[in-house]
C-alpha cells in the first residue's frame, strides 16, 4: 500500500457527506420556501432570514474554531492543528461571504438601501476582513513552521476584536440611530417558523462540518504525498 | 521588572539615535502628512460642509496614515541589516524587545502628531486650544493601542513578501475600535459637548489599549522565535 | 403584504450558487490530487 492510499481513501468517502449535506440544504429551501408562512409585514423576502441567519451563525462558529484551534497550537505546536484551523478559516470565508451577499439582498427591501451598517451585518462585515488578512498572510508566508505561528497570532488576535467591534458598532449606532422604512426587529416566532429557522442551522452547520472534513482531508493528502515524494527523492 | 525596562529603553534609544540621525524616515512622514492634509482640504465642497463637520475625521485617518508609514520603517531598518538576528542572540528577552520597539514607535509617531495637530489647526480652522488637553489625552491613548498592535503586525508583515500592502490589511481591522472612539471623543471636544457625553467611547478606548497591549507583549514573542 | 418575492428568489439563488460552487470545487480538487498533482492544498 502506497503511504497516500489511507488518505486517498478517507478523502473520497468524505464526498458522500456533501452530497447528502446539499440535499439536506434543498429540503430546507423546500420547507422555507414552500411549506413556511409568509411574514405578514416583511412578505416573501423575509424568508432570506431562514439561510442568511443559519449561515452566520455557521461563519462565527469557523470564526471561534480559529481562534480556539490557534490558542492550543501555540501550546503544543502540532502543525496539524494548524492546518485544521487553516482550512477552518477558509471554509468560514464561504460562509461568510453567503451572509454579506444575502444581508443586503434581504435589506434593501426592508430597509430601503443595499447597506446600513447595521450592527450584525457590521460585525460580520469584519469578520470577512479579519479571515482574509489571515488567508492572505498564509499565502504570503513560506515557511511552514512561521506561518502557522503567524496565523495563530492572527487569529487568537482576530477573536478578541470580535467584541470590541460589536461594543464600537453598538456605541456608533445608539448615536446615530438608522432610518427604517420596515422595522424588521426580533420576529417573535410562531411554531412553524422556528422550526424551519432550527431545522437550517442543523443543517448548514453539518455543511459546514462536510466541507470542513473534506478540506482538511484533501490538505493532509495533499501533504501526505509532497512528503512521500521527498523521502522517494532522498532516497 | 527594572531590568526588563532598562533593556527595552536601550532598544528604543538604538532605535531612535538611528532614526534621528538620518532624518529622512521623519522628514519623509513630516511632508506626507502635511500633503495628506492640504489634499483633503480640496477633496471636500466647502460650500456644503463645514470644515469642523469633517475636521475630526481628517486629522484621525491622518494620524492613521502618517503612524503606519511610521510603522513600516521600524523592523525594515533591521531585515535590512540582518540586525535582528543579533538582537535576537543578545539575552535581552522578548518581551523588552517589543517593548523597546513600541517605545520607539510612540516616540517617532508621537513627534509626528505633534507637529500634524497644530498644522491641522492652522488649515482646518478649528479651535484646539480650549480643549487641548482632553484632546491630547485621547490622541495618547488611541496611539498607545494603535501602536502597540501596528507594532506587532509589522513584525509579521516584515517577513512577507508584500510587507507594505501587508501591514495595513492586517492592521487596519484592529484599528476601528480606537479610530472610532478617538473619532467620535474629538468630535465631542470640537463641539464644546459635555465629556460625559462620550465616557462610553473612552472605556472602549481604554479597554481597547489594556487587553491588546497585554495581548501584543504576550503574543510578540510567538512572532520572533526561531 | 408587499410584493419583494424577486429579492427572495436572488438571495436563494445567490447562496445555492456560492455554497455549491464551493462544494464543486473542492471535489475537484480532490479528484485531481487523486491524478498525481502534488502542490500544497493548506490555505
Amino acid at each position: 500500500m502506497t503511504p497516500t492510499e489511507p488518505a486517498e481513501r478517507a478523502l473520497r468517502r468524505t464526498v458522500p457527506w456533501i452530497a447528502v449535506a446539499l440535499a439536506l440544504v434543498a429540503v430546507v429551501y423546500v420547507r422555507a420556501l414552500v411549506c413556511t408562512p409568509v411574514e405578514a409585514v416583511q412578505g416573501p423576502a423575509q424568508k432570506i432570514f431562514y439561510i442568511h441567519v443559519p449561515s452566520a451563525w455557521v461563519a462565527f462558529l469557523a470564526f471561534g474554531i480559529v481562534g480556539v484551534t490557534s490558542v492550543v497550537y501555540l501550546f503544543i505546536k502540532d502543525p496539524r492543528l494548524d492546518l485544521f484551523a487553516a482550512c477552518a478559516a477558509e471554509v468560514g470565508m464561504v460562509f461568510t461571504t453567503a451572509v454579506l451577499v444575502t444581508g443586503p439582498i434581504w435589506g434593501k427591501p426592508i430597509w430601503g438601501t443595499w447597506w446600513t451598517w447595521d450592527a450584525r451585518l457590521t460585525l460580520t462585515l469584519f469578520l470577512w476582513f479579519v479571515i482574509m488578512a489571515y488567508l492572505v498572510l498564509r499565502g504570503a508566508v513560506s515557511e511552514p513552521g512561521q506561518r502557522a505561528r503567524y496565523s495563530a497570532v492572527l487569529g487568537i488576535l482576530g477573536a478578541l476584536l470580535v467584541p470590541f467591534i460589536h461594543v464600537s458598532v453598538y456605541l456608533f449606532r445608539t448615536m446615530h440611530p438608522l432610518p427604517v422604512v420596515l422595522r424588521p426587529g426580533r420576529p417573535t416566532l410562531p411554531g412553524a417558523m422556528l422550526v424551519t429557522l432550527l431545522l437550517g442551522f442543523a443543517v448548514f452547520t453539518f455543511l459546514f462540518v462536510a466541507l470542513l472534513r473534506y478540506r482538511y482531508l484533501l490538505a493532509r493528502l495533499a501533504d501526505v504525498r509532497t512528503q512521500a515524494e521527498a523521502e522517494r527523492a532522498d532516497a | 521588572m527594572g531590568e526588563l525596562l532598562r533593556v527595552a529603553w536601550a532598544v528604543a534609544a538604538k532605535d531612535l539615535r538611528l532614526e534621528f540621525r538620518s532624518r529622512t524616515a521623519f522628514v519623509s512622514a513630516l511632508v506626507f502628512t502635511a500633503l495628506v492634509l492640504a489634499i483633503f482640504n480640496f477633496a471636500r465642497d466647502p460650500t456644503a460642509v463645514s470644515a469642523v463637520d469633517l475636521a475630526p475625521g481628517i486629522l484621525w485617518i491622518t494620524f492613521t496614515f502618517a503612524g503606519m508609514l511610521g510603522l513600516n520603517r521600524a523592523f525594515g531598518l533591521e531585515r535590512e541589516n540582518r540586525a535582528l538576528d543579533g538582537l535576537l542572540l543578545s539575552p535581552a528577552s522578548r518581551t523588552a524587545l517589543y517593548l523597546g520597539k513600541v517605545l520607539a514607535n510612540l516616540v517617532f509617531v508621537g513627534a509626528v502628531e505633534a507637529i500634524a495637530l497644530p498644522l491641522f489647526a492652522l488649515f482646518f480652522n478649528v479651535p484646539i486650544l480650549p480643549v487641548l488637553g482632553p484632546l491630547v489625552l485621547v490622541i495618547a491613548l488611541a496611539t498607545v493601542g494603535f501602536v502597540a498592535v501596528g507594532t506587532l503586525m509589522s513584525s509579521m508583515a516584515v517577513n512577507t513578501r508584500l510587507a507594505e500592502l501587508m501591514l495595513p490589511v492586517l492592521l487596519l481591522p484592529f484599528l476601528v475600535p480606537p479610530v472610532t472612539a478617538a473619532v467620535q471623543i474629538t468630535a465631542h471636544l470640537f463641539s464644546s459637548r459635555p465629556f460625559s457625553e462620550v465616557s462610553g467611547w473612552l472605556r472602549l478606548l481604554v479597554g481597547y489599549d489594556v487587553i491588546f497591549v497585554a495581548a501584543c507583549i504576550l503574543f510578540f514573542e510567538s512572532t520572533i522565535e526561531e | 403584504m408587499p410584493e419583494n418575492g424577486g429579492y427572495m428568489v436572488a438571495a436563494y439563488v445567490a447562496a445555492a450558487v456560492i455554497y455549491l460552487s464551493y462544494a464543486v470545487y473542492l471535489v475537484r480538487q480532490g479528484a485531481k490530487q487523486g491524478r498525481g498533482g502534488s502542490e500544497r492544498l493548506g490555505p
